[in-house]
């Protein structure tokens, strides 16, 4: 039974649609109203305010933490300046991821970690013979994600004691909203520019209410799931236990995924000395990976046919899905699948997020994927695309 | 400064090593954290005039193949028959149980008849297995998983010796050998003092009492060893080893406490200790015990979480406390008609008494009514103590590492109160000659020699802690996950005791690496 969010009163007056789902064992948003569609555009075109407050969050203090974090983590966030966010996956032994997540460098000896999943043991098991302490603070913060065009214009309004220019791409700072002190950090999961506010959970309300107020002349509008999923699919973001699943928790070692077929082979140093999985990841390097994480885009020209040879118009699902979907070669045979794919209402463009065999991941491959109309299994062509398929300057412009 | 070897630790095993290492051309130096090299075999003068010949009384397991390997003959060390050991008895006059098996059968004899036979047939059987244990207990461990052409052929080999054994022996050593020792006993004897004492070395510092399952394979491993035991005890093997060290080069630094071990890239690059001090050098050998050199003197996150996670597992409680007493007079056991005796032996007088001392460890408690392994080294060697004076090493079983409530100094003292009412039973007015006592819990032990959990074998002899699992199943021969760091000590094959083998088949593995 999932259990309210710090913003619960706020959100379930709102929630017009009464449609909610367990989010990490909290009660979240799927849409407002009862399509996601504003909520959307508000993230793309003005500013969608997100609850993210059931990631788990965990503070890693002490003067080992740095230490601690470079050997847990794929990247050497121990070169994290203070006031630096770093997007890093975490591996076992053998090298295969167990979740991805942000480290936030709060101060020298402070790091903020979010994962999708429950971490602290890991985090424990990690920092074994280190001088740290590990908090999981992921009941005692709450958080909201403040996405899109008009994020930095609310926060400037609604913020003091912090310089939202000078906040670069993954920065991090600390400022007040009203009377709430809080960290903000320039980071998110809509592929936009926007924001990411922590603060204790009591002070979750007026948080709230101080970013709506501010809001109000920018469109900000309270968003839910639905409209994130799109959002990161377009984005190019991978999901735990959607677009792979945590080596600790598979009953098949070939549903387990590496770093380097999850594309964050640009987050790996095998030269900075022991982490864990190092030694797997570079004997992977040196055979070359089995699968590789690709985008694709379907066909609407074959779409449109296919619908059309059975006297329909074109009808594809209005949410992003999740529903696994076999992906061909041109022989017929399987080479992959697309682990979530969705419309894309600004892009019109059907995207897909897929695990390809190795052979198949280089742009412009033509692959086939599969579409079901009218109880019919069929084919259509899909483009492999390095992802992200949207990806605004402003994200990162100064 | 630079060397090729750095070996931790001046115990048997370390100096073994460094002799070994040094003879074959290699610079190495031995750091000693305490003042005097020895570990457990130092001498230890515990009372102005009274030196205990060290803390352990099983030179017996000493293999004369790796005395004659490292020539520690020419260094002055021999051998000696192992002495009689007295049984107390707590009405009665005792049993003498002599290391020559005849004697040892007549004084059973005079009891049951029965028994110097089973006597007499466990001897000849321990007698024919011991041409296998002696190539186990001097070799590297076999492999589980074996690899290199000499792994196989070590297997072939090994298998060539068990040819050498009758097939009713083997079985029986297969029925018997994960047997608790009690039941292994009691299918032979009928005289519970003689069950008792016999049970008792297959328990003592392990975490094992006489009913638990595995404890026949511990006996085997002690009873098929050898048999002989060292002139002038542990400290002359160390006093031969030094020798030999110097002899071939080694250097020795004591008071030289290793803080941490550096890396350089993943790989060994030395030692800083802790006084700050850094010496390089590629190659470490760590006699300290396992837990020890890999989860405190390596620095933390250099192992995969699957390798810590092994020796966070390895078991290593310390169960034995030691209680050093110095007396003015002999210690005179009052069944004993008058003899002196340099080993003895004081049980409850049943296998059962064994194990309730063993169950007072499981609750955290110190046995009331302790087993008590004694050596009076000053019968053999009087210079020990002032003329007319005994030094008593009594070996105590059982006491908790971890005690409920803590070994407070009041705990440490009703510790040796216990026992001295124990030993006052079979000795009275060993108080009245009481000079000192110096009293060693778990506790003690673990700081003062540096050892986990007080574990006097760097580890639990326990049948999943050894052999080729001994310290850890997937580095069992020596080199370790971290290039150029061995492990050389009592926690690997073949284990702990007043012993230099491991030691000596790590420098090998070094050699040969």
């Amino acid at each position: 039974m999932p259990i309210p969010s710090p913003f619960h009163e706020r959100t379930q007056a709102l929630c017009s649609s009464y449609r909610w789902k367990d989010w990490s064992g909290y009660c979240a948003v799927c849409s407002f109203d009862v399509s996601h569609e504003r909520e959307y555009f508000a993230f793309r075109q003005s500013a969608g305010l997100l609850d993210v407050s059931p990631l788990y969050k965990y503070e890693v203090t002490g003067p080992d933490a740095a230490a601690l974090l470079a050997r847990m983590m794929v990247r050497d966030v121990s070169q994290l300046k203070v006031g630096r966010v770093a997007y890093t996956c975490w591996c076992d032994d053998g090298g295969k991821v167990i979740d991805d997540g942000t480290v936030a460098r709060l101060a020298s000896d402070h790091f903020r970690v979010t994962a999708a999943d429950p971490t602290l043991h890991w985090l424990q098991a990690a920092g074994r013979g280190f001088d740290v302490t590990v908090e999981d603070s992921s009941t005692r913060l709450a958080a909201l994600a403040l996405q899109g065009p008009t994020s930095r214009a609310i926060l400037r309004a609604a913020v003091t004691g912090a310089d939202l220019d000078a906040l670069k791409f993954f920065g991090v700072t600390r400022a007040t909203v009203g009377t709430v002190p809080v960290w903000i950090s320039r980071t998110g999961y809509t592929g936009d520019l926007g924001y990411e506010v922590w603060c204790e959970r009591g002070d979750a309300l007026a948080l709230w209410d101080a970013l709506i107020e501010a809001g109000r002349p920018h469109g900000i509008e309270p968003a839910g799931l639905d409209a994130l999923d799109v959002t990161r699919i377009e984005a190019g973001f991978i999901l735990l236990g959607v677009d792979y699943f945590s080596a600790k928790k598979v009953v098949l070692a070939s549903r387990k995924s590496t770093p380097l077929e999850l594309g964050f082979g640009w987050m790996v140093d095998l030269e900075r000395g022991r982490f864990i999985g190092r030694d797997a990841i570079a004997a992977e390097k040196e055979r070359g990976s089995v699968w590789q994480l690709v985008g694709l885009e379907v066909s609407w020209e074959e779409l449109e046919a296919l619908y059309e040879s059975f006297n329909l118009p074109p009808s594809l699902p209005a949410t992003a899905r999740r529903d696994a979907l076999p992906v061909y070669n041109d022989e017929g045979l399987q080479v992959g699948q697309a682990t979530s794919h969705t419309w894309s209402p600004l892009l019109k463009k059907y995207l897909a997020i897929a695990s390809v065999h190795r052979g198949y991941e280089a742009k412009g491959t033509k692959l086939q994927i599969e579409h079901t109309v009218e109880y019919e299994r069929r084919k259509v062509t899909a483009t492999v695309a390095p992802p992200p398929f949207y990806d605004p300057e402003r994200k990162r412009k100064p | 400064m630079g060397f090729d070897v750095i070996v931790i630790g001046a115990g048997p095993n370390g100096l073994a090593a460094a002799a070994r290492l040094a003879g074959a051309g290699r610079k190495v130096v031995v750091l000693e954290r305490a003042d005097a090299p020895g570990g457990l075999a130092a001498p230890n003068e515990f009372h102005p005039g009274y030196t205990a010949p060290g803390l352990l009384h099983d030179e017996a397991l000493v293999p004369r193949a790796v005395v004659d390997k490292l020539g520690l003959t020419g260094h002055g060390l021999t051998f000696r028959p192992a002495p009689a050991t007295y049984i107390a008895e707590a009405d009665g006059p005792g049993l003498l149980l002599a290391s020559d098996t005849a004697a040892a059968v007549e004084a059973i004899g005079a009891r049951s008849r029965k028994d110097a036979q089973s006597y007499r047939d466990l001897r000849a059987w321990f007698d024919r297995l011991t041409p296998l244990f002696a190539a186990v207990l001097t070799e590297q461990p076999p492999l589980i998983t074996p690899r290199s052409p000499g792994d196989f052929w070590q297997i072939a080999r090994r298998g060539l010796s068990l040819l050498r054994i009758s097939r009713k022996d083997l079985v029986e050593l297969a029925r018997v050998a994960p047997m608790c020792v009690a039941d292994f006993l009691n299918e032979r004897f009928e005289t519970p003092l003689l069950v008792e004492a016999l049970a008792a070395p297959a328990v003592a510092s392990t975490w094992n009492g006489p009913w638990s399952a595995g404890t026949v394979t511990h006996l085997l491993l002690r009873e098929c060893a050898g048999g002989e035991t060292l002139s002038g005890g542990p400290p002359a093997l160390i006093a031969a080893l030094l020798a030999a060290c110097k002899s071939a080069g080694a250097e020795l630094r004591t008071g030289a406490e290793v803080a941490r071990l550096r890396l350089d890239r993943g790989k060994v690059a030395g030692v800083t200790l802790a006084s700050g001090e850094t010496l390089d050098a590629p190659v470490v050998l760590s006699s300290a015990d396992p837990k020890r050199t890999m989860l405190q003197l390596l620095p933390p996150g250099t192992l995969s979480l699957r390798g810590e996670e092994e020796f966070l597992r390895l078991r290593s409680r310390g169960s034995a406390a030691k209680v050093h007493l110095a007396l003015s007079g002999p210690l005179e056991m009052k069944g004993a008609g008058g003899k002196l005796h340099e080993a003895i032996r004081i049980g409850g007088g049943h296998v059962d008494d064994l194990e309730r001392a063993f169950d007072a460890i499981k609750y955290r408690r110190f046995s009331e009514r302790p087993h008590l392994e004694i050596r009076v080294p000053t019968v053999a060697e009087p210079g020990l103590a002032p003329p007319g004076h005994h030094v008593v090493s009594i070996l105590v079983s059982f006491a908790p590492a971890k005690l409920e409530g803590g070994w407070t100094p009041e705990a440490r003292e009703s510790l040796g109160d216990a026992v001295l009412r124990v030993l006052e039973q079979h000795a009275p007015g060993v108080r009245d000659r009481l000079v000192a006592r110096e009293i060693l819990t778990p506790a003690d032990l673990e700081t003062r020699y540096a050892l986990s959990g007080g574990q006097l074998h760097h580890g639990e002899v326990a049948l999943d802690q050894l052999l080729m699992m001994r310290p850890v199943a997937s580095t069992p021969r020596y080199a370790t996950a971290v290039p150029g760091l061995y492990l050389g000590g009592a926690g690997c094959h073949p284990g702990g005791g007043v012993r230099p083998t491991a030691g000596l088949l790590a420098a090998e593995a070094i050699l040969g690496a």
